[in-house]
């Protein structure tokens, strides 16, 4: 009890001293001087459940009492068909003036098609947190500046139970052949290594991606994405052989092909079943602690994915990872009849997404009743769960985030690279085939 | 001369009755699903990704891309096995069901409610319920195997192919079948009760009345179930797409949820309309094919 006492109060400190720094900034705010004009923003977000929901609702409200004459008129979507109301309402030209999306390809496409303002100049003019470089680069397409990051980061890391590694007595894996031992030790003592609930799709495409940037960096994954490479080249092959070795050996729990990750059926194998480690993103550690905060504490551990030690010794950096530096950005659209920006509204818009959503009391809250580590530096010394702390670090001490694949691809090939994870766990593809029908929808999308 | 005028008149006012009538479900139906159709056509000839304001025009191209689409004829393959599956199981099971709450009547009324459950259920939700059936991760289907096996069994009907394809038309069977059990009741129902007594009266036995009569009887209803079902298995989409999303690897991808995945998720609107149309003209064609070889006499 002495020592959560004491970490709460540690925790306060840290944050005061942040909030401390923060004020100090505040008696010089540059922000652009909002129009006194009643104006009506309308925003989107899928902030259907609290705690996000109150804590977005409440930025918005700050921002209204501040400015009595701007009205925010916030709707939250349901996320499973978001994607599909925003299309259908750009299509009908009713887009909303304020958006949430992921980065990505979509927000390549929406930009290209003109629902995104360039908010370049305003981001060099005026105040924006200070966000991390990773943040700042998953916001930017074509060298322009297309969204302001509100949903703080997610890493990608292996989730263990601490209690199984200690009776079957392993250590946690540095280098990805330790990790095949340790995973040979668990299935000796009766232990499924990995959970695994790959209908979902994505969920196999995070073994895959470690295994291509462990053992090529962002290398061949870049030059595939031109295409001046290939998804047939080394990097590629060894990911797709591995993972399928893996599969043969049974690291994966049986099955997983079926399970869906959103109906969190490989939580429940960690949980009641001889599962004892699952690659996830970050925001398991959240849904563990809402499940069950005492055995999240007793039994999750996490640790970064183990380097390819080969690749290490030919100088491949070990340190790129996976995931998500932005969560969630918001991009505006403000436009008037003529076609030109409309200045007023994308000014208020800024303010809002900058100085209301991602201030101290936004962060705060982010931090404390949502378990999200805000992309904005300093906070990752804020943290006290040792769970986060780890993601954090790992997070912090990348020398490049590489995005989801299933977010960074065109959306075209998103869809094929997605139907080949099944195919490539379920053994029904070899590594070779599905590189090639990959690198058959980049061809076809850069063609576009 | 008077007689005339007043048939005119008539005529005239059932006329103008019929038009006030008729013109709010007529104009609902030519917003809704006429314009629709044709300007899914008109979009099938533009390269447009559904959101920007240009469409590119670019004539028969989507259309030969859909000729030579693998995926597509692929989808088109799984939606006739749906189809074969679907007539064979949902429209015999349907009849039986139907025959059994005839013959015994009021007795077992209470069947009547519960078997037709089902069908009172959102798509969405069967999709839910059946994932959790079906899951590998202490499933319906997965307890039973272990607990008959008595070591951990796994039953993985939603992961592999083909079984994923027959996993999908089981739960359309489950949807679907109380549809046509209350089809086949009513269709029982109308049959004119002189018709079992005069047939009691020349010695028939039940069975035969059954086997003879009453089934050969519900002949146009047979055809227009069978219709109705063809039509909706061609077309079947929202279970399907929330239970596997096409998966795995494209098993259980239909012609719909190819479209939806081209038109949305791949910013495809233009290709996704022309899958759409192509739909519409496969369908509409079987479905006239089916209806000219399979001649009803319709009068008794």
């Amino acid at each position: 009890m002495s020592k959560k006492l004491l970490a709460a109060v540690l925790a306060t400190a840290m944050i005061s001293s942040l909030a401390v720094v923060n004020a100090g900034a505040e008696e010089a705010k540059n922000i652009p001087e909002l129009t006194t004009e009643p104006l009506t923003i309308t925003l989107w977000d899928i902030a259907t459940e609290d705690p996000t929901k109150a804590i977005q609702e409440d930025a918005v409200a700050r921002f209204m009492a501040d400015y009595p004459n701007i009205t925010v008129n916030q709707v939250h979507q349901q996320n499973d068909n978001y994607k599909q109301q925003l299309i259908v309402a750009m299509a009908a030209q009713e887009a909303p003036d304020m958006y949430i999306h992921w980065g990505g390809g979509p927000m390549a496409e929406y930009y290209k098609s003109g629902f995104v303002n360039d908010i370049t100049d305003l981001y060099n003019t005026y105040d924006h947190p200070d966000f991390i470089d990773a943040a700042v680069a998953q916001s930017t397409y074509d060298g322009k500046i297309l969204a302001i990051p509100f949903g703080g980061l997610s890493g990608c890391d292996i989730f263990y139970n601490k209690t199984i590694f200690e009776e079957v007595g392993v250590e946690v894996p540095e280098t990805i052949t330790q990790l095949e031992e340790v995973c040979d030790k668990l299935l000796e003592a009766g232990y499924v290594p990995f959970s695994l609930a790959n209908g979902s799709k994505w969920t196999g495409s995070m073994y895959y991606m470690y295994l291509v940037a462990r053992h090529s960096g962002n290398a061949e994954f870049d030059a595939a994405y031109e295409q001046t490479g290939s998804f047939t080249s080394d990097a590629f092959i060894y990911a797709g052989e591995k993972i399928q070795d893996w599969v043969k050996k049974g690291y994966f729990n049986d099955g997983f092909n079926s399970l869906i990750t959103d109906n969190g059926e490989d939580r429940a194998l960690m949980y009641n079943n001889p599962c004892a480690m699952m690659l996830h993103g970050s925001w398991q550690a959240r849904s563990f602690n809402t499940d069950n905060p005492e055995w999240y504490t007793e039994n999750i551990g996490v640790f970064r994915f183990p380097e390819d030690e080969e690749a290490k010794a030919a100088g491949v950096p070990q340190n790129v990872e996976i995931g998500t530096a932005i969560g969630n950005g918001f991009s505006f659209n403000c436009w008037k009849e003529d076609g030109s920006v409309d200045e007023d509204k994308l000014n208020a818009c800024y303010v809002l997404a900058t100085q209301y959503y991602n201030d101290d009391i936004y962060n705060e809250r982010q931090l404390n009743e949502n378990s999200t580590t805000p992309s904005i530096k300093g906070y990752e010394t804020a943290i006290t769960d040792p769970v986060m702390v780890t993601i954090t670090d790992v997070f912090f001490n990348a020398s490049n985030v590489q995005l989801w694949y299933d977010q960074y691809l065109p959306a075209s090939v998103t869809e094929v690279h997605k139907n080949c994870m099944t195919e490539l766990f379920g053994l029904e593809k070899t590594p070779q085939e599905i590189g090639e029908e990959h690198d058959a929808a980049m061809q076809a999308a850069l063609a576009e | 001369m008077k007689n005339n005028s007043l048939e005119k008149a008539r005529a005239k006012s059932t006329a103008i009755a019929a038009t006030v009538f008729l013109a709010p479900a007529l104009l609902l139906i030519l917003i809704y699903m006429i314009y629709p159709i044709f300007d899914t056509f008109r979009t099938s000839v533009y390269k447009w990704n559904g959101i920007s304001a240009d469409k590119i025009f670019v004539g028969m191209e989507n259309w030969k891309t859909l000729i030579s689409d693998q995926v597509f004829w692929m989808s088109f393959g799984h939606n006739i096995v749906v189809m074969i599956f679907s007539i064979l199981l949902q429209i015999p099971i349907g009849l039986l069901l139907a025959t059994f709450l005839d013959a015994t009547g009021k007795k077992t009324n209470i069947f009547k409610i519960i078997w037709f459950f089902p069908y009172l259920m959102s798509s969405v939700a069967i999709a839910f319920l059946f994932n959790y059936i079906l899951s590998t991760n202490d499933g319906l289907f997965t307890g039973i195997a272990t607990f008959i096996n008595g070591k951990r069994t796994i039953i993985d009907l939603l992961g592999k192919n083909p079984q994923a394809l027959f996993a999908v038309i089981g739960v359309m069977a489950w949807q679907f079948t109380p549809f046509y059990m209350v089809y086949f009741i009513a269709g029982y129902s109308n049959i004119d009760a002189s018709l079992y007594e005069a047939a009691v009266i020349d010695g028939c036995t039940r069975k035969d009345y059954l086997f003879k009569i009453a089934i050969p009887l519900l002949g146009p209803i047979f055809k227009t179930a069978c219709t109705m079902s063809l039509i909706g298995s061609l077309k079947y989409f929202d279970m399907v797409f929330n239970m596997t999303q096409g998966g795995p690897a494209r098993g259980t991808e239909l012609m719909a949820t190819y479209m939806y995945r081209l038109s949305f998720s791949e910013f495809n609107m233009g290709y996704g309309s022309c899958v759409a149309a192509g739909m519409f003209i496969l369908i509409t064609f079987i479905a006239l094919l089916f209806n000219r070889i399979f001649v009803v006499k319709e009068d008794y």
